[in-house]
């Protein structure tokens, strides 16, 4: 597309080929900066490149900013968890502004950003850090007690979740004290959090000028299998709340632009519980789930409000109206395999006829023996669906757990 | 005809299914079309899966069919192989119909519906025209006539699963739209037009005439009364006399022949021969019954090779040779050596002196290890590749005008092969000996030498297999050589073919050049006095009858069924004749597969029936000028200008306009 130079240049900070496919469509300059692994394909596809290993930040780590600077780039756009703190440090260069640094450490550490959050007065879960294994035993141990269950009684699981790490990833429930004996030394030191008995879902708002400019409500039907947008009207019914709790974070973490990726757990009686955010674009697709729905690029929207120079009309033209203007639901399904050996894909005709069924990522196995999941793991591939009717979408998504894909 | 019912449950009812996948479709294509080049793998990877989906729907072929050319406007076909139709095979498509790999059955299923868009004129595509869309189509469902009419077999369900489905819906929408109101016929028809131009390598043929022949014999498959026409072609390989005419195998039939009289033999003699010299095919028997005749029956060798009263001289002159011959190469995986053998003494050419002697040369060569690699290679090691090559020998001399240059850009190689198998015979032998045992040509450029060891790359990217014997071996340092010489040739001021044509096909190709193209800006330059001169050299009527003497190189501005320009193709000028009715013609080879083209607005290139030889192409002289660029000519015979009565000019002149002429000529 004909990049418009009255716009800003904007920096993307790690290799994704759906925002760089957005960034192409779209009216802003920009340019990739990732490890020296994607030059080649930049270079085959017309990309503009910028070589960076995105290692600990570090002595050198001023020269990344200084190389942006000096190419006039306004605004660097983090895609990864791992970029999050390069972008708060490179903005801060950038735009002038010192405290952006600050503001992104807290996102990457997920002990920080609890207790951020708790001093803002947003409620979250009992949480603690854990170093080696009998800080957790103690957390199991102590959970339990307070929830009055006497030996014997079913305990109630906590969970472990690395500090620096995106979604799933590092992500382990405890039910019983015999399992902390599993987890290998390298994972410590984590984040142990009680577990909350409700329903869990994830938010992505885009902000600028320190207000929310669109607000989507992602409804998982179970987490790390499947998600699906805009939520269900029961879910949605909370929508004046959680926008209530995302502008309380916004204030307490001090946010003026960005999109912002949090999850929280709202209980029984409608009580909202922060379980952690994210300053980055959702895993598990959800960016375009939400193009599905809305038909805009939730990542030309990143673009739209990291832009210094973006004004108040382009953002009102950019963003629909929530849940009325989406043209149905889309979800996606993360598939896993059932059995322990597998030898091809086969998806169930069910699954492939069903009218809701949009088009799937899997390939054949590579491997014909599964590795077990230890974590939440990482799933083989996502099943797209797109239709009308959410609680459909959402019995559908359900039901595909039942399912094998790998056969 | 029946189609059978595979019995797998169709999907049945929900006639909306196919609607909603439309939808989906046409999206996935728009959000290919849109996408930026790095995306587009995963853009086409959902296009593909959504097309799967539609080949399992009744009627989902005709959706992919109308569109065809939407989708690979979008680039679905790009970065593979099938973004060029020009160069796809049709024997692939079995392997690929049959693959367990989704994607693969999918591309194909796409690239054949696009064809059949191309072939219904639906669809104007810009590498292939409908009449070569229509026959690779026909070859697609000859070769895989068991998968239209046979339900999947246990193989292909294990391996393949519901996909044998969509492959099978795919031939049955094929056969059914191509408008064929008869399949197997058309096949034969289009077998038999491909037969008349007796190329060397008749490997796809054989495999089609092979599956028609078991679906004839599948008492599953009922073919009701067509293929009746496919009789000829089915005996002429697999039962050519009576002796064999049930195909009884091989042992049986050397059973039979060591029970037979003379009378009987004689017999037997002649119907192979007559098979043979009625199709251009060899049967396996046919071998057999040489390499026996060779022990105890030699005087009925002539009889079994059909030979006229020429090549009976030639067989009888040089009759150990003949004899020597046959012993490597009468078995029967090297059967075709057999008509090709028929052929060259038919041509009297072994009274060329230096012919016999390298012919024993041939006999005895040793080949190097890189030879033996790429003939095994290309045709397996069933036989020893000596003899296979020997094979190949036999036949270029036998057939100079069966060599193709398979889906190769080497037109000007194949060329160069066709005319020294005509003309000049023992070069082409020494040619075959340098690259055989030496690994090397040198040819010499201007005085200059050149060896194909030294020198870059031809013009093909890569090794090709898919050529006869003697091609397989020399084309690769053809290709190199011409391709030097045309480097040696930058900076020189026109079309660098005035000067590599000579050197690289031989002393006869005339010096005296003619092109009326300006190389600079592609502008056709004084097209009737190009036109005059060439009138003048070529037309007897012009040129004191005198017939020409040496096939010429020309060049040819080829256009599609549309009359729209294609590319510049190299072929040589044979001879300038009346044909049948009596309208002056031009013969020439076409070093293309298969010459039969239509090449718009009426120019319609005959391979059989206006007189022409085995191999030859021809077209009335006038349409024929319309569509030269290039010819030689010797220069002491250079500067007349024929008198070409004005209509006659104008009728050539209308056919350039009316074709690649269209923006070449200053307006008229």
């Amino acid at each position: 597309m004909e990049k418009d130079p009255n716009k800003g240049y904007i920096a993307l900070l790690g290799w994704s080929l759906g925002a760089v496919e957005a960034a192409e469509k779209f009216d802003r300059r920009y340019v990739v900066v990732a490890p020296t692994w994607a030059e080649e394909y930049c270079t085959e596809h017309n990309i503009p490149y910028v070589p960076w290993n995105f290692e600990r930040l570090n002595d050198r780590s001023i020269e990344i900013a200084e190389t942006l600077k000096d190419m006039g780039i306004d605004a660097a756009i983090p895609l990864f968890e791992e970029t999050v703190e390069w972008a708060g440090a490179i903005n801060s260069v950038l735009m002038g502004n010192p405290r952006l640094h600050g503001q992104a450490v807290l996102f990457r550490d997920k002990a920080l950003m609890k207790r951020r959050a708790q001093l803002g007065g947003i409620r979250v879960g009992i949480f603690e850090e854990a170093h080696e294994q009998s800080d957790v035993l103690r957390f199991f141990k102590r959970v339990n007690q307070t929830l009055l269950k006497l030996d014997g009684d079913p305990e109630d699981p906590i969970h472990l979740k690395a500090f620096d790490k995106a979604g799933c990833l590092g992500h382990r429930v405890i039910r019983s004290s015999e399992e902390i004996d599993t987890i290998p030394d390298s994972e410590y030191p984590l984040l142990m959090e009680s577990h909350l008995d409700g329903w869990e879902f994830a938010v992505e708002a885009w902000v600028w000028n320190g207000k929310i400019q669109f607000l989507n409500i992602s409804e998982y039907v179970t987490l790390g299998y499947s998600v699906f947008v805009p939520a269900t009207p029961e879910l949605e019914k909370y929508r004046a709340q959680i926008t209530q709790q995302i502008e309380l974070l916004i204030k307490t973490f001090d946010i003026q632009f960005g999109q912002i990726h949090p999850e929280y757990f709202v209980t029984s009686d409608g009580t909202m519980y922060f379980g952690e955010v994210a300053y980055r674009p959702p895993g598990f697709k959800a960016f375009e789930l939400i193009e599905r729905a809305y038909g805009f690029s939730a990542y030309q929207a990143t673009m739209l409000v990291f832009d210094p120079h973006t004004t108040e009309e382009e953002i009102n033209a950019f963003f629909p109206t929530e849940v009325v203007d989406a043209k149905g639901h889309a979800g996606c399904f993360g598939v896993y395999p059932r059995r322990r050996v597998v030898s091809q894909l086969d998806i169930p005709e069910e699954t492939e006829n069903h009218a809701y069924f949009d088009f799937h990522e899997l390939t054949a196995p590579l491997e014909a023996t599964v590795t077990k999941r230890t974590a939440f793991g990482t799933h083989w591939g996502l099943i797209f669906f797109f239709g009308e009717d959410p609680h459909t979408l959402r019995d559908l998504l359900k039901h595909q757990e039942d399912l094998d894909f790998y056969v | 005809m029946t189609i059978k019912d595979s019995g797998e449950s169709h999907a049945t009812g929900e006639p909306s299914r196919l609607a909603r996948l439309e939808l989906q479709l046409d999206d996935a294509v728009d959000r290919l079309a849109d996408a930026p080049s790095v995306s587009r793998v995963g853009r086409a990877g959902r296009v593909f899966d959504i097309a799967r989906r539609v080949l399992m729907e009744p009627g989902g072929c005709g959706t992919l069919e109308a569109r065809a050319r939407a989708m690979e406007e979008a680039g679905i076909f790009e970065g593979s192989d099938w973004a060029r139709p020009g160069i796809l095979l049709p024997t692939l498509t079995r392997h690929s119909l049959t693959s367990p790999e989704p994607m693969t059955v999918v591309i194909e299923a796409l690239s054949e519906l696009r064809l059949l868009a191309v072939a219904r004129e639906d669809y104007a595509h810009p590498q292939v025209s409908s009449e070569q869309a229509r026959s690779y189509l026909t070859q697609v469902l000859a070769l895989n006539l068991s998968m239209l009419f046979g339900p999947p077999s246990e193989a292909e369900r294990e391996t393949q699963g519901k996909l044998a489905l969509v492959s099978r819906q795919l031939l049955a929408h094929l056969s059914e739209r191509i408008g064929f109101e008869n399949v197997i016929d058309s096949m034969i028809d289009e077998i038999w037009r491909l037969l008349k131009q007796r190329p060397i390598q008749t490997e796809t043929i054989r495999e089609m005439i092979t599956r028609i022949a078991l679906c004839q014999a599948d008492p599953e498959i009922d073919l009701g009364t067509s293929g009746q026409g496919a009789t000829r072609l089915v005996s002429s390989l697999f039962g050519p006399t009576q002796a064999c005419s049930e195909d009884p195998g091989i042992d049986i039939y050397e059973e039979r022949l060591a029970m037979m009289d003379g009378a009987a033999l004689q017999l037997e003699a002649t119907g192979m021969a007559r098979a043979m010299h009625d199709t251009g095919l060899v049967s396996a028997y046919h071998a057999v019954l040489v390499r026996y005749l060779l022990k105890d029956h030699d005087h009925l060798i002539s009889e079994a090779l059909g030979l006229s009263a020429t090549g009976r001289d030639c067989l009888l002159r040089f009759h150990p040779l003949i004899r020597a011959l046959l012993a490597r190469v009468a078995q029967p995986e090297t059967d075709q050596a057999l008509y090709g053998l028929a052929r060259l003494l038919e041509r009297g050419i072994l009274y060329q002196p230096p012919i016999p002697p390298a012919l024993w040369r041939q006999l005895g060569l040793p080949l190097s290890d890189w030879s033996r690699a790429r003939i095994k290679a290309a045709y397996g090691d069933m036989v020893d590749p000596e003899a296979r090559l020997l094979e190949g020998v036999l036949c270029m001399l036998g057939q100079p005008l069966g060599v193709g240059q398979g889906n190769n850009p080497t037109c000007q190689s194949a060329r160069a092969l066709s005319m020294w198998g005509w003309s000049d015979p023992d070069y082409l032998l020494q040619m075959v000996t340098w690259a055989a045992r030496d690994d090397g040509i040198t040819m010499h450029f201007e005085g200059q030498p050149i060896s194909s060891c030294d020198s870059g790359e031809g013009l093909s990217p890569t090794l090709p297999l898919d050529l006869d014997p003697v091609s397989l071996l020399v084309v690769p340092h053809l290709d190199r050589i011409y391709m030097e010489m045309g480097r040696r040739c930058i900076g020189r001021e026109g079309d660098p073919h005035r000067w590599i044509n000579p050197e690289f096909h031989g002393w006869w190709t005339g010096r005296a050049f003619h092109i009326n193209v300006d190389v600079a800006t592609g502008m056709l330059i004084e097209p009737e006095t190009f036109l005059r001169h060439f009138y003048a050299a070529y037309h007897p009527h012009y040129n004191g009858d005198q017939p020409l003497i040496h096939p010429q190189p020309a060049g040819i501005a080829v256009t599609d069924s549309a009359a729209r320009f294609i590319g510049w193709h190299a072929i040589s000028i044979l001879r300038a004749a009346p044909g049948p009715d009596d309208h002056m013609r031009i013969y020439f080879f076409n070093p293309n597969n298969d010459s039969g083209q239509n090449w718009g607005d009426g120019v319609d290139v005959s391979t059989d029936g206006c007189g022409e030889r085995f191999g030859e192409a021809s077209l009335p002289f006038a349409q024929f000028a319309s569509r030269l660029y290039i010819f030689h000519q010797d220069p002491q015979e250079e500067g007349r200008l024929a008198d070409i009565p004005a209509a006659e000019l104008d009728d050539v002149m209308g056919y350039i306009r009316r074709s690649w002429g269209a923006e070449r000529l200053p307006p008229a």
